[in-house]
C-alpha cells in the first residue's frame, strides 16, 4: 500500500516553488536518474540470474566468475542507492547500512584468503599419515596412512609440502603473474588455454628455487641414498591437496617423474609444481569448482620400485561395490604402462575371501601370442596376496580402493598409492530391461565390441584425434576417437560426447575421467580408426559396446542426464554461501509496513526496494514540485475509462494540450503502452458475463464487483490504475479486487537498458486455484521467452537486452494476459479445464504477436 | 548510436588497450590508448577525448587517484572504470568519485561500447 499512501501523503508535503523553466530541467534531472537506476537495476537483475543459473546449470565457473559477478552486482546496487537518494532529494540515505552489512558478509566470503608460507618444507613418509593431509596432500597422507598405520609395505622417501610449494611461488613472486595469464582464460579457446598453460608451466620450471628449499631436498635425499649401495633413483609424485578426495579424481592429471637421478631432483621437482597449470589440469579444476589458489603441489620423494611385475588392484569390481571379487590389472615392469592406458595388461577377478583363488583371468594379448601365453605376471599366491591387501584397504579407509602396486625383482609388494574407488560405473543406473525389447529396432551397428569403461549413450560427429594438432581442432559435442587412452586427452572430455578408442581399459586415467564427466566411453573398439570417418554423425552405446551410424533416438532418450561436477566442490559451496545474501527476495510487498531500508536483508532486497521507491518518487515529482493534479490524465476510449496516464518525459504528441484533463490514444506516443494497450483490447472478454468494450477499464471493474466471479471480493478497491510513460518507457500498476499486477518496460537506445518486466501477485480465490493460475502464466510466459520467478503465489518475469521489436510483442502477451488472468480465475478449479484455456490462450498470442527474433 | 566519439583507453595492458583500441577504430570511433595515468592526463587536457575507459591498476598512480584527478578538473568528462580485478571498495569508491560506471575484464566489445555510448549520452546536459 505505501506505493498509494505515499502518492497521498505527497499532497501535504512542503511544495518548493519552481518556475516553468526550472521546473522542467529539474524534471528532466530527476528522470534522467531514474532511467540510469532501471539501467543498474536491469544489470543488477541480469547479474543475480547468472549466479543463480551458475548453481544449478551444471556448467563450469571458476571463483572469478563468484567474486567478478558478486563485485559488478554490488556496484551497480551501490548505484542505484545513490540515483534514489538523488531523485528522493536526499532521502532514503539509511540504505547505507544494510548495504554495507550485505556487502560486508559477500566481500569476507569472496576473498583471496593467502595461506602462509610457515611450517616444514619436508616430511619423511615414516611421520606421515593422514592427519598430515593439509601438509602432504592426500596422496601422500594416505600412503604415509598405509606404511604407518596398516603395516604394508610402501617405498621409503619424503614429501615435499605444500608450505614449500607456497614458498617457492612466493620466493620468486610468480603468482601475480599467473593470476594475470589465468585472468578471463576461455576454456573454449583450446589454442589459448594450450598457449597459457605451456606458458605459466614455464615461468615455474625456470624460476630458480629458493637455495634453503633446495639444500633440504638434497639433505634428505642424501639420508635415503645412505641406505642403498646403488645410485639412488626416486620417483617424485605429485600429490596435490583435494587430489584424491572420494568423489574428485585429478586422475593423471598431475606429473611422476620415474627414475630421476640425483642432479635432476631440484628440476623434477618444479616441473611437477609446474604440472598444477597443465591445460587439462585447469579445465579440470574450473569443471569440479576448484579454485586454483587452494589446490597446492605437494610432491612425493620415493625411491623407485624396480617392478618386476606391476599394476592396479581394485578392491572391488568398478560396476559392482558388492563384488565378492577384486580385480587386479598386472603388466610386466613399471605401473605406468597399466595407468597411463598405453600397455597390454592382464586381468584377474580373485576372490575377496580367504584363501583368496582365482575366479577369471584374462590375458591381454592375443590368444594365438603362445609367447605370451606362457608367461603369467602374477602366481598364484601373489594374487591372493593382493586381493587379502585390497580388502584390508577398504575396511581400513572404509571405502572400496583404487590401489596401484608393484612386485620388485626380488619378489616383495609395495604398495604405490591408494585412494577410493570414485565415482564407480554402478552409481549410474543398472543396464535396463527396457534394452532388450527394443534391441530387435535398433539398425545394424558400424561397431560392436571393446569394453564399456564409462556407461551412457552419446551421439556426436566422430574425430579422430592423433596429435595435439587435432587437439586444437576437436569440435564440441563430437565423439573421440583414438588409438590409446593417453591422459592428455583428458582435456577434451568437456567438450566429447562420447569416447571410442582402440585400445586401453578401465583402469586408464582417461576412463576415470570419463565416469567422472558422465561421457560414456567404449575401450578397446578395434577397426575404430578405420571404420569411423571423421565428421560421420554416430551414436555410440558405450553400455552395449555398440556404435551406430546415424542418431537413434531410442537409444539417446535412455542416456542419463550428466552429473552435475559443480555439486560439493569449494567454488560451488562458496557461491551457495553468497546466495544467501543476494537472491532471497524478502520485500515482496510494497503495501506492507516492513517494507523499509531496515528489512532489507539480501541485494534483491535492496534492488526491489530502490525501484519501488524510485517509482514512486517519479509519481511524485509533480505533487512535490507544484505541478497541479492535472499531471494525470484520464484515459479516453469511447468514453472516460479507469486509467490515468502521467508523462514523465516525451510520451504525449507535442501538439497535446497540457491543460487538458483528458487524453486519448491518438496523443499516445509511448511505444510500450501502446504495445501493452494492444494487447489488453484484441481479444474480447470471452468468459461470462458478457461485457462490452466501451469503457475498458469497466470491464475489469465489473468483473472485480461482480460476485459470481469471486465471492471473496466484497468492494473493489477504488484505486486508480496509473501508466507512468515516456516514448520509450511505461510502467503500469494495476490492482484489481485483490490481484497485483505491475508492467514495466524500457526500450532504449543501447540493448543494456532494454527489458520488460511483470509482476504478480495475489487475488483472492482459494489457494489451489490461486497456484494453477500462477502454474499456467509461468508456462505461458517461459514459452515466450520470460525468465519466471515463482514463489507461492506471487510471480515474476522478465526479459533483458533484447531488441526493442521483440520486446514490444512481449508487452502485447503481457496485456493480454492482465485482462484474461481474471477470466482464467474462474476456470481453474480444474486442470483439465485448465488445459483447455491455455490452447486457447496460446491460439489467442500466436495471433496476437509478429513472430521476431531475439537479436 | 553515435559512432564518432573520441575515446582514451588508460590501461597499462598494451595487447589489450592495442587490441581494443584497434577494434574500436575499425567500428569508426576515434581511440586513442595511454599506458600510464600521466600520459592519460596529458591527453585529456589537450582537450581530445569525449569518454575515458580507465583501468583501476596503472604502474605511476592507482587509479581511483587518478579517477579523483580526472573528475576534479574534468567534472563532466564521463570515465569508465574497467578491470580485471573484481573489488567491491574500489568499486564503490570510483563511483563516489564520479565513475559513470565499473566493469571488469574480460568484457566483450560489444558491451563496452554501449557502456562508452551511455556514458557518453549520460554525461550530456539532460533533455538535449
Amino acid at each position: 500500500m505505501s506505493f498509494y499512501f505515499d502518492r497521498l501523503t505527497s499532497f501535504f508535503r512542503t511544495k518548493p516553488r519552481l518556475k516553468p523553466a526550472e521546473l522542467q530541467a529539474a524534471f528532466r534531472g530527476h528522470y534522467k536518474e531514474f532511467r540510469a537506476l532501471l539501467t543498474a537495476n536491469n544489470n543488477a537483475l541480469e547479474l543475480m540470474a547468472e549466479l543463480e543459473q551458475a548453481l544449478t546449470a551444471g556448467h563450469s565457473f571458476g571463483m572469478a566468475f563468484v567474486r567478478g559477478n558478486c563485485t559488478a552486482l554490488s556496484v551497480n546496487i551501490y548505484k542505484m542507492i545513490q540515483h534514489l537518494t538523488r531523485l528522493a532529494d536526499g532521502r532514503y540515505v539509511e540504505l547505507d547500512h544494510p548495504f554495507r552489512t550485505i556487502t560486508r558478509e559477500l566481500e569476507q566470503l569472496i576473498a583471496i584468503r593467502s595461506l602462509s608460507t610457515e611450517g616444514e618444507v619436508i616430511l619423511s613418509m615414516k611421520e606421515i599419515d593422514v592427519t598430515k593431509v593439509d601438509q602432504v596432500g592426500e596422496k601422500m597422507a594416505n600412503l604415509g596412512e598405509v606404511k604407518n598405520r596398516v603395516g604394508l609395505r610402501t617405498p621409503d622417501g619424503f614429501v615435499i609440502t605444500a608450505a614449500a610449494a607456497r614458498k617457492f611461488i612466493a620466493t620468486s613472486d610468480l603468482q601475480v603473474e599467473i593470476n594475470r595469464r589465468l585472468k578471463g582464460l576461455d576454456l573454449d579457446n583450446l589454442e589459448e588455454l594450450y598457449t597459457v598453460s605451456a606458458g605459466i608451466q614455464s615461468l615455474i620450471s625456470n624460476a630458480p628455487l629458493p637455495t634453503e628449499l633446495e639444500e633440504a631436498i638434497l639433505a634428505h635425499h642424501r639420508q635415503l641414498a645412505a641406505d642403498s649401495d646403488e645410485e639412488l633413483l626416486v620417483a617424485l609424485r605429485s600429490s596435490a591437496l583435494g587430489e584424491d578426495s572420494s568423489n574428485v579424481s585429478f586422475a593423471g592429471q598431475y606429473r611422476t617423474q620415474l627414475n630421476v637421478s640425483r642432479e635432476f631432483v631440484g628440476q623434477a621437482y618444479k616441473e611437477i609444481v609446474a604440472g598444477k597449470y597443465k591445460s587439462q589440469a585447469i579445465v579440470y579444476r574450473q569443471q569440479r569448482g576448484y579454485r586454483n589458489l587452494d589446490v597446492h603441489m605437494c610432491v612425493g620423494c620415493l625411491r623407485m620400485v624396480n617392478g618386476a611385475v606391476s599394476g592396479v588392484l581394485y578392491s572391488r569390481a568398478p560396476d559392482n561395490p558388492r563384488s565378492p571379487f577384486v580385480i587386479i590389472q598386472a603388466a610386466p615392469g613399471l605401473a605406468s604402462a597399466v595407468v597411463d592406458g598405453s600397455g597390454v595388461t592382464d586381468q584377474f577377478r580373485v576372490s575377496r575371501t580367504p584363501p583368496h583363488p582365482i575366479l577369471h583371468r584374462q590375458s591381454g594379448v592375443e590368444e594365438n601370442d603362445s609367447a605370451a601365453i606362457s608367461r603369467r605376471t602374477l602366481t598364484d599366491d601373489q594374487a591372493a596376496e593382493l586381493a587379502a591387501i585390497g580388502v584390508r584397504l577398504e575396511e581400513h579407509f572404509g571405502t572400496p580402493q583404487d590401489i596401484e602396486w608393484s612386485i620388485d625383482q626380488s619378489g616383495l609388494l609395495y604398495i604405490l598409492q591408494s585412494r577410493p574407488l570414485g565415482r564407480s560405473l554402478s552409481e549410474e543406473p543398472p543396464e535396463t530391461s527396457e534394452y532388450k525389447p527394443m534391441a530387435a529396432d535398433l539398425p545394424e551397428p558400424l561397431l560392436i565390441g571393446g569394453a564399456c569403461v564409462s556407461r551412457g549413450v552419446g551421439y556426436g560427429p566422430a574425430f579422430k584425434v592423433r596429435s595435439s594438432l587435432d587437439l586444437l581442432r576437436f569440435p564440441k559435442g563430437a565423439v573421440l576417437v583414438i588409438e590409446t587412452p593417453y591422459p592428455e586427452w583428458a582435456s577434451l572430455l568437456n567438450r566429447a560426447a562420447a569416447v571410442v578408442s582402440e585400445t586401453g581399459q578401465m583402469a586408464a586415467h582417461l576412463a576415470t575421467v570419463a565416469r567422472e564427466f558422465g561421457v560414456p566411453a567404449i575401450f578397446g573398439m578395434k577397426q575404430a580408426k578405420a571404420t569411423l570417418a571423421n565428421d560421420t554423425l554416430i551414436t555410440v552405446d558405450a553400455t552395449a559396446g555398440k556404435v551406430y551410424a546415424g542418431r537413434i533416438e531410442p537409444l539417446l532418450a535412455l542416456a542419463a542426464p550428466k552429473p552435475n561436477l559443480m555439486v560439493g566442490s569449494p567454488v560451488y559451496k562458496i557461491l551457495t554461501q553468497a546466495l544467501v545474501h543476494i537472491t532471497p527476495l524478502n520485500l515482496t510487498d510494497p503495501a506492507s509496513p516492513y517494507f523499509r531500508p531496515d528489512s532489507c536483508k539480501t541485494l534483491h532486497d535492496l534492488t526491489r526496494f530502490c525501484h519501488e521507491k524510485a517509482v514512486v518518487e517519479m509519481f511524485n515529482f509533480g505533487e512535490r514540485y507544484g505541478f497541479d493534479d492535472k499531471t494525470a490524465k484520464q484515459l479516453v476510449v469511447d468514453a472516460p475509462s479507469q486509467w490515468w496516464v502521467i508523462d514523465l518525459d516525451d510520451g504525449f504528441t507535442p501538439d497535446f494540450d497540457p491543460e487538458s484533463r483528458y487524453i486519448d490514444l491518438g496523443h499516445i506516443v509511448s511505444l510500450p503502452m501502446l504495445a501493452i494497450w494492444q494487447g489488453m483490447t484484441a481479444f474480447p472478454w470471452a468468459g461470462p458475463p458478457p461485457v462490452s468494450l466501451g469503457g475498458f477499464g469497466s470491464i475489469i471493474f465489473q468483473s472485480t464487483r461482480n460476485p459470481h466471479l469471486d465471492p471473496a471480493v466484497r468492494s473493489a478497491m477504488a484505486a486508480k490504475n496509473y501508466f507512468l510513460i515516456s516514448k520509450n518507457y511505461c510502467n503500469l500498476n494495476v490492482r484489481l479486487g485483490y490481484h497485483f499486477a505491475l508492467v514495466e518496460a524500457n526500450l532504449g537506445e543501447f540493448l543494456t537498458e532494454n527489458y520488460v518486466s511483470f509482476q504478480f501477485k495475489g487475488g483472492a480465490a482459494d489457494e489451489n486455484r490461486r497456484l494453477l493460475r500462477i502454474r499456467l502464466i509461468s508456462d505461458i510466459l517461459s514459452e515466450f521467452g520470460f525468465r519466471v520467478e515463482q514463489k507461492v503465489d506471487a510471480m515474476t518475469a522478465r526479459i533483458e537486452k533484447k531488441p526493442g521489436a521483440f520486446l514490444l510483442e512481449r508487452l502485447k502477451i503481457l496485456g493480454y494476459l492482465l485482462i484474461h488472468t481474471r477470466q482464467i480465475d474462474m476456470v481453474m478449479a480444474d486442470e483439465g479445464m485448465a488445459a483447455g484455456y491455455r490452447r486457447k490462450i496460446m491460439t489467442d498470442l500466436h495471433t496476437l504477436i509478429i513472430p521476431t527474433t531475439e537479436g | 548510436m553515435a559512432t564518432d566519439l573520441k575515446i582514451l583507453l588508460i590501461d597499462d595492458e598494451s595487447d589489450f588497450v592495442e587490441t581494443t583500441c584497434k577494434r574500436l577504430i575499425r567500428r569508426g570511433y576515434s581511440a586513442k590508448t595511454a599506458l600510464t595515468c600521466a600520459d592519460g592526463l596529458t591527453i585529456i587536457a589537450s582537450g581530445w577525448p569525449e569518454v575515458v575507459v580507465l583501468d583501476v591498476m596503472l604502474p605511476d598512480r592507482d587509479g581511483v587517484d587518478c579517477l579523483r584527478e580526472i573528475k576534479e578538473k574534468w567534472p563532466t568528462l564521463p570515465v569508465i572504470l574497467l578491470t580485471g580485478h573484481a573489488c567491491m571498495q574500489t568499486g564503490m569508491h570510483g563511483l563516489e568519485y564520479g565513475a559513470s560506471d565499473y566493469c571488469l575484464k574480460p568484457i566483450d566489445l560489444e558491451t563496452l561500447v554501449e557502456k562508452i555510448a551511455i556514458a557518453h549520452r549520460e554525461s550530456q546536459k539532460p533533455g538535449i
